[in-house]
């Protein structure tokens, strides 16, 4: 069932920022069939320096049979998202992808609640994309430091629906001032019971905002779906370089998060 | 244009092609098969195997340095038992040629694994890991000094019939003199080079960024290096030596085959191309069509020092 990864040639399409994210259209060969959740291996650097391809989520993807697009939306924070930064159109990129294992979204009958903090909204929004086309209902509980660094409204699904989505920021200068465990807690917390009942959450984020997110759902007994990030060399599963402790038993094991993950469920992971 | 004969000899094995892929940077090599039909290799070197399953090192496990990245897995992996159950005989429909690489703590454990894998039809050879920078026990400790690799490469040699490869570590004074232990005590090929013993801190935290603290050194940065120790290696001994060690393209490729290699190990470079060793088969034939060389066996040790 799950598409097996190809190593493409691609092309800038686009690669335009908005704010402190850029979002970047690239033509592939063929359509990339993916899970949301799923990411890909990126380089478009000649050279060995940096040496390692970048993992980015799959945000979008498009195209016919004979010819596909797909979208990746990022954040600069060092050499290799930087170099991407400069790349303007026509100029190639090496893509392996679809990888690791996305979201379960197959239950239908759920309330689903999407976490995303900072740039972890990239990996969240397919899967709302996707929640919006099969009509299920979702709420998302968005995060920056402050309101510059939210997302574009026009690329949040759902986004102009009103009561959707609840931002937070650290400083107070949009939505919620606090963190989006904090806003998330606060509304599990004033759900009945059989309203907890049906939810589910997905999230994607730094390490702490998504340890504070299985904690509370964990208390409530709500299933959680995080998306683990991790330093990557290859992305599919052969250097074991990407480990993340989970439960395994009664100990602990280290499982490889581009592989078994990125995906986990946050009762598994040891935080 | 002839086609140039790509065939490798590696003692009593006769390659396709002198390409493999490296231990630990391929899996079981089968998670290549998306990418293309691995039997199109000279070998596959699967992930390093010891005798009971291993947890492996704590996070963080890598670390991207210039031009090359520092690892500290701690040979993470099922155990034999499991591989022997579980992963061979999906290596048996692969059609490729298989070789194991295993490691013990002890030199009763890496004769048991040796063993154990005599019986598995699917592997060709065993490549005996005397060299990985990162594990406490074992490993490094009969690969550092000659006599504890003439040691305990003579107790593996007795233990299968298969043909034994011994991996060299860098990480010594000389080389020539580590190659000829392993000849002087039966094995039929050496391979080097494994990591080069490396560390990485973080000036602001004041902590080490691998949480083994040390780890080893791969990739293109490696590879004068790896080329200098693979050109003493080839001096000092008869049996065939395995190039290894920052081999990215087919250029990268002929050094080695230069300087006196039999074949060549690709590693980390499967990480950036997962068709990096397929590419350099190609590349290595293309070259040899473009110069006229009739072969690879004709090519390799043609040094003009
Ligand atoms: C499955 C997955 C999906 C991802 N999706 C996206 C995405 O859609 N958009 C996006 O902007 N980013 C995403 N990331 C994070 C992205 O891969 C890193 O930001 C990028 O690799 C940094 O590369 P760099 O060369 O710019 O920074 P570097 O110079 O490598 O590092 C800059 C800083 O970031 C830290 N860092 C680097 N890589 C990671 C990482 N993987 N996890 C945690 N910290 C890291 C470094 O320690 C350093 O402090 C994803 C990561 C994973 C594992
Ligand atoms: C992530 C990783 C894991 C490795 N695991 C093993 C191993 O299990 N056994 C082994 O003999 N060498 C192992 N090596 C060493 C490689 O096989 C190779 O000798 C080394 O990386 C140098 O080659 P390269 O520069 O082409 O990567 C590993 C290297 C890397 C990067
Ligand atoms: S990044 Fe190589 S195994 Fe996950």
């Amino acid at each position: 069932m799950r598409a097996n990864p190809r190593f493409v040639g691609g092309r800038i399409l686009r690669n335009v920022g908005h704010g402190i994210f850029y979002r970047m259209e690239v033509a592939v060969p063929d359509r990339v069939e993916f899970v949301p959740g799923q990411f890909a291996m990126v380089s478009g650097w000649p050279g060995n320096d940096p040496l390692l391809p970048r993992p980015l989520a799959i945000f979008r993807s498009g195209g016919t049979r004979v010819s596909g697009t797909v979208e990746f939306v990022y954040k600069v924070v060092g050499r290799g998202t930087a170099l991407l930064s400069g790349l303007h159109e026509g100029d190639p990129l090496s893509i392996t992808l679809p990888l690791g294992n996305g979201f379960r979204l197959d239950d239908p009958d759920r309330t689903w609640w999407l976490a995303g903090g900072g740039v972890g909204f990239s990996t969240v929004f397919p899967a709302g994309m996707a929640l919006s086309q099969g009509r299920s209902d979702f709420e998302m509980f968005l995060g920056a430091r402050t309101r510059e660094q939210l997302p574009p409204r026009d690329w949040t699904p759902g986004g102009n629906v009103p009561g959707r989505v609840h931002l937070c920021t650290d400083d107070g200068t949009a939505g919620f001032h606090g963190t989006v465990g904090a806003a998330l807690r606060a509304r599990l917390e004033a759900l009945k019971p059989p309203e907890a009942g049906r939810l589910s959450i997905l999230a994607c984020g730094p390490r702490e905002m998504l340890r504070e997110i299985a904690e509370t759902a964990g208390s409530r007994g709500v299933p959680a779906q995080v998306s683990l990030e991790n330093h990557m060399a290859c992305g599919f599963g052969v250097c074991w370089g990407c480990v993340t402790e989970v439960r395994e038993g009664d100990g602990t094991a280290y499982r490889r998060v581009c592989k078994e993950g990125p995906v986990f469920d946050a009762r598994e992971v040891v935080w | 244009m002839v086609t140039p004969d790509l065939t490798a000899r590696v003692g009593s094995l006769l390659l396709k092609n002198p390409v493999m892929s490296a231990s630990g940077t391929f899996g079981y090599g089968l998670e290549f098969a998306p990418f293309y039909d691995i039997s199109r290799l000279g070998a596959v070197i699967v992930k390093g195997l010891s005798l009971l399953p291993t947890r492996g090192n704590a996070p963080q496990r890598i670390v991207e340095t210039p031009a090359g990245m520092l690892n500290a897995i701690g040979l993470q992996n099922i155990g034999v038992e499991r591989f022997i159950g579980e992963v061979a005989p999906r290596l048996e429909d692969a059609g490729a040629v298989f070789v194991a690489n295993i490691y013990g703590r002890t030199e009763e454990e890496y004769e048991e694994v040796a063993r154990r894998l005599s019986a598995v039809p699917a592997l060709a050879a065993v490549e005996l890991n005397v060299s990985c920078p990162n594990v406490r026990e074992g490993g490094i400790a009969f690969g550092s000094t000659a006599k504890g690799l003439y040691g305990l490469t003579r107790r593996v040699r007795a233990a299968t019939a298969k043909p034994l490869w011994v991996k060299l570590s860098p990480n010594v004074t000389d080389i020539g003199e580590m190659a000829r232990a392993a000849e002087d005590s039966g094995a039929d090929a050496v391979s080097l080079v494994n990591t080069l013993l490396g560390m990485a801190v973080d000036p602001r935290t004041r902590r080490p960024r691998l949480g083994n603290v040390t780890g080893g050194l791969s990739g293109p940065a490696i590879k004068p290096v790896a080329l200098r120790m693979v050109w003493e290696a080839c001096k000092a001994v008869k049996i065939p030596v395995i190039g290894i060690g920052g081999i990215r393209s087919a250029e990268d490729a002929l050094e080695f085959l230069l300087v006196g290699a039999a074949a060549v190990q690709v590693g980390t470079a499967n990480f950036r191309n997962p068709n990096a060793c397929i590419e350099i088969v190609e590349g290595i034939r293309d070259f040899l069509a473009r110069e006229g060389i009739r072969g690879v066996k004709e090519y390799r040790g043609s040094f003009l020092p």
